[in-house]
């Protein structure tokens, strides 16, 4: 037998190594709205970020702003925002998605 | 190597015997939990921690499944490990079992044989042994309480080789050779720890380290599944010359060696061949010399590695007799004969076409007695001269 | 512009972990809690821990694939029935050897509950070092929102399916974080994703205590599938379940029992159930039997805590 297959894994057994790089879905396409901050009115208090389960909230300094490469658009910021200055906006008005 | 010096010798059982050789293999962990007839294993070890004699984690753990994880795990982050159970122990860590296999943990478990499915039966039998036949371990089948706690030190060499890195069972017959207490020479430490030696100077296995980006564990997907399959049944087929290259190595330093995979007795001019496995295989020895000596000539083939199947030695060792006969202490569920004998029978190709006879007996604590071997011979000898012949037959229920 | 007022929440400053150990995009659902709770973890305890974990929900992002990986943290999976038992062997190693290490178990209800309850029982008995976190979403809601034996009363899953003779689930939910304090264990506390400083106070201290032994933490961590809530809501939900008492924060320190967030006035648990969907066929009755479920089990962890004064 010949076996042509080149191995893939560098070791005997299953073992995973995040050493070269993570895997990362393109879980931005998921999204069907988007979170739009007004970031004169934010002040910073960074609930909208604490909350994100994608922890997508970049910060920004005084502000924050959403990574929309990860951000699945589920909405948390926007209602657990105490300023109520995200909201969530359809992607359809949108050209860049 | 040097040779080892004499070691203290004392009259212990089998269960304290796979105590003592894991002991002189100082295990980081090990754990197990009580089953008859294998909880004097725990009890002896525990008394070892007590005494100072290693300093071993013992886990006193809630159940087989969490025993065979515990050592698992430690196996993984980097541990020496032992464990031991027996029959529903063994079917109770089944899933974990595979696990170990498939983690490919150098896990070391020692195995008071006793029976399985169905039946409720406090009593001896390999059926515990077959039922992990397809679990990608190593399984080694011992005869007597030297052997047992010589192999576990084998055992351990073979399981951490660098290429081989798989679990190893070192099955003894339960109640047989568990409670039987016999004279047995036990290494000294120091003589222990020289053949363990060589395991320190291979390369290190990958192991878990907190902190550091490493995962014990993936889904393997698509041809990433296959080649971790191919790898271990690669392992597994080297398995076998190594240990053949063990057993010859403790030989040379200890005076005792087992014959690796399979032990052949008398086979060389053999015509006929009996094969036998554990504890029944003295009183075969005992009947092959009588019947050698009635001008006989018969051989006889103990099976110690049962997984992976030493098919290679096997074929040389039966090729160009006569007929054999297969003596197993279990069942073959849906192929109503022993399993053994079935394994063998697979060898066909090998060995030619000769008459090949199933043995079922000893189920249950029942004696594989000299009468019965008798019989066996006898019958496998008339089928050799051409007799006709029964394929399978379970001694006991046709006294 | 909102001068002068800019300051971020204090909670930050429990991140121990500033860098983020996962990918960016991973495959959990939009707003699932569990993805807030695993995200949360590292950030809180640092990440030179060993995570423990099984098949479930988690392990589609903890589990790699072949030859890479979604984090970069130190994890060992196992089967449902080995968790705690395979951190028991590594706790026990790295002791051994004298290697400082955090084992933190991960696993859902159904794991720590049911399949894995045995393992769990015995490592709490035997007082390992090991941090137990169980992420509560009721039921198997990985395999597809099966009843699990926390599943709270009269709710529906695929598997109490409510019909002219189902009813939802019959029997109230196992009440795990109190079984697991009666083992004894050093530390015990449940912990909710709404209330995150009071979850990140409770993961410290669990660690603070891990060389004095066990520690468990159950995460109320609603599945937004299985129970049929909107994905901006489950925040909000777990708030909620905390203002309802229907899940209470507390915490019992060697057997001392404390309640970590006191509700002055607590709401009815319809201001709960009215968020989802899975307990809306409960009718006034269905709901006053659950109102009284809530109502015993708080009264008896006051009674506890009140004892521990």
């Amino acid at each position: 037998m010949v076996i042509k297959h080149k191995f893939i894994l560098k070791t005997e057994n299953a073992w995973s190594d995040a050493n070269e790089g993570l895997l990362c879905m393109d879980t931005g396409s998921w999204r069907t709205a988007r979170p739009v901050l007004d970031k004169e009115k934010c002040n910073y208090c960074g609930l909208c970020a604490l909350y994100c389960p994608p922890q997508c909230m970049k910060d920004m300094g005084d502000y924050y702003e959403v990574d929309l490469a990860y951000c699945k658009g589920c909405g948390v910021c926007a209602k657990e925002c105490p300023r109520d200055v995200i909201s969530m906006v359809p992607e359809g008005e949108f050209t860049d998605g | 190597m040097a040779k080892a010096q004499k070691g203290q010798v004392r009259v212990i059982t089998g269960n304290a015997a796979a105590a003592y050789g894991a002991m002189l293999c100082r295990p980081d962990v090990a754990t197990s939990y009580p089953i008859t007839p294998m909880s004097e294993v725990a009890e002896q070890l525990s008394a070892f921690r007590a005494d100072g004699l290693v300093d071993t984690e013992m886990v006193e753990v809630e159940g087989e499944n969490s025993a065979m994880n515990v050592v698992t795990a430690a196996s993984m982050a980097g541990g020496r490990v032992f464990t031991a159970t027996s029959s529903w122990g063994l079917v109770f860590m089944y899933d974990a079992v595979q696990q170990a296999s498939g983690f490919r943990a150098p896990v070391v478990m020692a195995i008071a044989n006793r029976e399985t499915p169905g039946i409720l039966a406090v009593s001896g039998g390999q059926q515990d042994i077959i039922s992990m036949r397809d679990t990608g371990w190593i399984q080694i089948i011992v005869e007597d309480c030297q052997e047992i706690l010589d192999s576990v030190i084998m055992a351990f060499r073979l399981a951490e080789d660098f290429d081989i890195q798989l679990p190893v069972m070192v099955n003894y017959d339960g109640f047989y050779l568990s409670y039987l207490a016999t004279a047995v020479e036990i290494p000294e430490r120091e003589d222990a720890d020289q053949f363990l030696a060589p395991l320190k100077q291979q390369p290190e296995r990958p192991r878990l380290v907190p902190g550091e980006p490493l995962s014990c564990g993936t889904h393997g997907i698509e041809i990433g599944f296959m080649e971790l399959r191919y790898k271990h049944c690669a392992a597994l087929e080297r398995a076998t010359a190594k240990l053949d290259e063990i057993d010859k190595e403790f030989g040379e330093i200890f005076g005792r060696s087992y014959g690796g995979q399979i032990e052949e007795y008398r086979t060389e001019d053999a015509e006929i061949v009996l094969v036998t496995s554990g504890s029944a295989t003295g009183t075969a020895r005992t009947v092959v010399d009588a019947k050698r000596a009635e001008g006989i000539k018969v051989g006889l083939v103990k099976l110690r590695l049962f997984r992976p199947f030493p098919r290679k030695r096997l074929a040389e060792a039966l090729k160009g007799k006569k007929a054999i006969g297969v003596i197993d202490r279990s069942v073959g569920f849906g192929w109503n004969c022993g399993p053994m004998y079935m394994e063998i029978r697979a060898l066909t190709p090998e060995i030619g076409i000769i008459p090949m006879l199933s043995y079922i007996d000893g189920l249950a604590n029942l004696d594989i007695t000299i009468p019965h071997i008798e019989r066996v011979i006898d019958e496998v000898s008339a089928a050799a001269q051409g007799k006709p012949y029964q394929e399978v037959t379970w001694i006991p229920m046709e006294e | 512009m909102v001068e002068g007022t800019k300051k971020r929440n204090k909670i930050f400053d429990y991140f121990r972990e500033k860098e983020e150990l996962y990918a960016g995009g991973v495959a959990w659902c939009p707003g699932c809690t569990l993805e807030l709770t695993a995200r949360f973890v590292p950030k809180v305890l640092g990440k030179d821990m060993v995570l423990v974990g099984c098949p479930g929900c988690s392990a589609p992002v903890f589990y790699g694939q072949n030859v890479g990986t979604w984090h970069r943290m130190t994890y060992y999976s196992c089967l449902m029935t080995g968790v705690p038992s395979s951190a028991t062997g590594l706790a026990r190693y790295y002791k051994k050897i004298g290697k400082d290490a955090t084992i933190v178990c991960f696993t859902g209800d159904g794991c720590a509950a049911d399949i894995g309850f045995q393992p769990l029982s015995g490592a709490a008995e035997r007082n390992e070092n090991i941090i137990y976190i169980c992420y509560d979403n009721e039921g198997y809601m990985n395999t597809g929102y099966q009843r699990s034996s926390t599943t709270p009363l009269g709710a529906w899953t695929s598997t109490t399916p409510v019909g002219i003779a189902g009813k939802g689930k019959p029997t109230p939910s196992k009440n795990m974080p109190l079984i697991m304090a009666m083992h004894g264990a050093v530390y015990v506390a449940t912990a909710t994703l709404s209330h995150l400083e009071d979850f990140a106070k409770k993961l410290l201290k669990a660690k603070e205590k891990k060389d004095e032994g066990f520690a468990y933490i159950h995460v109320f961590a609603p599945c937004l599938m299985g129970w049929r809530i909107e994905p901006d809501s489950s925040i909000e939900v777990c708030r909620a379940a905390v203002r309802t008492n229907y899940f209470p924060l507390w915490e019992a320190e060697n057997g001392k029992f404390r309640l970590t967030h006191e509700v002055a006035s607590p709401k009815p648990v319809t201001e709960l159930t009215k968020l989802m969907r899975k307990f809306s066929h409960l009718k006034e009755d269905g709901l006053a039997e659950l109102q009284k479920v809530a109502d015993e089990r708080y009264a008896l962890i006051k009674s506890l805590c009140d004892a521990s004064k």
